[in-house]
């Protein structure tokens, strides 16, 4: 059975299987594979025959220092195919794993990290987020330190006055007029709907 | 810190942030945190009051109060009220903030019951310490009587801006009474908008800055134009101020007082001209400076002041005009311009009509809107009537 090849193991993946590194799914993701893919078999044979020969070297089958300059090329070629088995297994065992562990941190990362925005978002008052934001820019130099003493300011909605870290805002309808009413003051007025009162709303500073 | 507890911080704050209760409140226990409080002596007490849909919530690190009081008050003095301010004061603010509801125009006779409502919002931070007594205080300020007497402690200033507003609202009557019984009806109509129910005064937005802060580099002097009633007695002879962008800065105005009085207070008002040309009545200040006959003096303001369009779009500012508003002489008068004052000042109709416009104008407009002459004519005969009550 032919398997199309962009399903192949790589051949690090394929080295580690011959030599019985593999994690357990790994391992018999690829054992199906090499059962049904000639190709595939041949390399994982050629790369248990390779380590059953420097098996047996290291059990004494010593070349003698004529023996191996006679084969020298031989030599050379298994100690060169010998490290970059030894180097992929190395890279393939680092990153099995680490892969899954960082996908799963960034995972969860980014969901903590939405959690977070959507609470500061429903719970945070704009105000605050205003603030947060203009530190930062004070910090990155963008922007002049923040004012840190009383501030009037008028809205489409009311007046208010922001002192010592709270907010105090009269309400008033959007078609309120509003003028400044002393050094320190500010001034809503309209005609109450309800009562054909006028209204005159204040918000003072010191 | 490790990146696992940093995560970890992280996401129990999302958590508290996401699950932080939304805390409502019987009607019962707002009176924690709103409290109404009138002196013995208080010509007004409050008969009752609802809260209507208030409500305390928890907001991220902050708690918002939203209060919609309908207070009912009652005149138990023996003298018809004309005007009244109620001071609203938050713990977390005081001393260096506090609010105001004024009702001028009143027309309350001794006995008689008026509505007044307090829609406020206080944001404040839950770390903050927080006292016994009620985090939002309603109290007086002042009550102004038809004879132009007042009771309150007057901690705001109130009494002289009561008078102030009475002082318009009989001359902005007087006026309309005339066109009325004059049969000048087109002129009336003109007066009151054509009762245009989509007429709205020219708005700008206003930010006031108080405290030491940093002073742009862009800022550069501007002129300030004086706008004189003819027979004031108070001239305004010009002045400058520093102005960047739509940025005020230490507005100076140099005044002369032609007349034979002591002045205790003058109130000068102020008109900003916009990159388009148009100009909008940005208010009064008032300053306490006793100047005497035939003195020259000057008013300058440490603040900063910011404009804006009712858009939130920064104004460009173009040019500073100033007028004398009003000023108080020291015997306890008080000196408003009148309508020929005004219409000698400036060939401007909307910058006339601008600073023709009272509340009690805007009064009588909505009357004049809702129920045509008739209405007005009524209502004008109903104030004029309350007035001439003996106190």
């Amino acid at each position: 059975m032919s398997t199309p090849a962009a399903e192949h193991p790589s051949i690090e993946i394929l080295s580690l299987y011959a030599t019985g590194d593999l994690p357990f799914v790994q391992r018999f993701r690829t054992s199906v594979h090499v059962r049904h893919c000639a190709a595939c078999e041949q390399h994982v044979l050629t790369f248990q025959s390779t380590k059953a020969e420097l098996r047996r070297e290291a059990q004494g089958e010593v070349l003698t220092g004529y023996e191996a300059i006679a084969d020298w090329q031989a030599l050379e070629a298994d100690m060169l195919g010998n490290i970059r088995v030894g180097v992929a297994a190395s890279r393939c065992i680092e990153n099995v794993g680490r892969r899954s562990r960082l996908g799963f941190r960034l995972a969860w990362g980014t969901g903590m990290a939405a959690l977070f925005m959507a609470g500061w978002v429903a719970r945070v008052p704009a105000d605050e987020s205003g603030r947060l934001i203009s530190a930062l820019r004070h910090v990155v130099g963008l922007e002049q330190p923040a004012f840190n003493g009383t501030v009037l300011r008028s809205t489409r909605d009311g007046i208010s006055v922001k002192a010592r870290g709270a907010t105090l805002t009269i309400l008033h309808p959007q078609s309120a007029v509003i003028s400044m009413s002393g050094p320190a003051s500010v001034t809503a007025r309209y005609v109450d709907d309800d009562s054909g009162q006028v209204t005159i709303t204040n918000v003072y500073g010191q | 810190m490790s990146t696992a507890s940093n995560l970890r911080f992280i996401s129990l704050t999302a958590l508290l942030l996401l699950l932080a209760p939304v805390v409502s409140h019987a009607a019962d226990e707002k009176g924690k945190w709103f409290g109404v409080e009138f002196p013995h002596d208080s010509p007004v007490v409050s008969v009752g009051f609802d809260f209507g849909p208030s409500t305390i919530t928890s907001r991220g690190p902050s708690i918002v109060i939203d209060l919609h009081a309908a207070l009912t008050l009652r005149n138990v003095g023996t003298k018809p009220i004309c005007g009244l301010t109620l001071r609203v004061e938050a713990q977390d603010l005081s001393p260096h903030g506090r609010g105001s509801v004024i009702k001028p125009s009143l027309f309350v006779l001794p006995g008689e019951e008026f509505p007044v409502k307090v829609d406020m919002q206080l944001v404040r931070p839950i770390s903050a310490a927080r006292s016994e007594s009620a985090m939002v205080q309603v109290t007086i300020d002042c009550a102004l009587f038809s004879d132009l007497k007042a009771y309150g402690p007057d901690k705001l200033n109130s009494k002289r801006t009561l008078m102030v507003y009475e002082m318009e609202a009989r001359r902005d009557r007087q006026f309309l009474t005339r066109l009325l019984d004059g049969g000048r009806l087109p002129e009336l109509r003109e007066e009151l908008n054509f009762g245009n129910q989509d007429f709205i005064p020219r708005q700008l937005g206003l930010e006031l800055l108080t405290g030491p802060r940093t002073i742009s580099s862009r800022e550069q002097a501007l002129a300030v134009s004086p706008v004189n009633f003819p027979k004031g007695p108070v001239q305004p002879l010009g002045g400058a101020a520093q102005v960047a962008g739509n940025e005020v800065r230490a507005p100076r105005v140099d005044i002369r007082n032609v007349s034979k009085l002591h002045v205790v207070s003058v109130a000068m008002g102020w008109i900003v001209r916009d990159g388009h040309g148009t100009d909008f009545v940005a208010g009064a200040l008032t300053s306490r400076l006793p100047i005497g006959p035939v003195q020259t003096s000057f008013i300058s303001e440490a603040g900063t002041l910011r404009f804006s369009l009712p858009s939130g779009a920064p104004m460009v500012i173009d040019r500073l005009m100033t007028f004398v508003n009003d000023v108080e002489f020291a015997d306890g008068t008080v000196w408003i311009p009148s309508r020929d004052d005004i219409d000698a000042a400036t060939q401007d109709y909307i910058l006339r009509r601008e600073l023709a416009t009272s509340p009690e104008e805007q009064r009588l407009a909505s009357i004049y809107r809702r129920e045509g002459t008739d209405g007005l004519k009524k209502e004008l005969k109903r104030v004029s009537l309350s007035n001439s009550k003996p106190n």
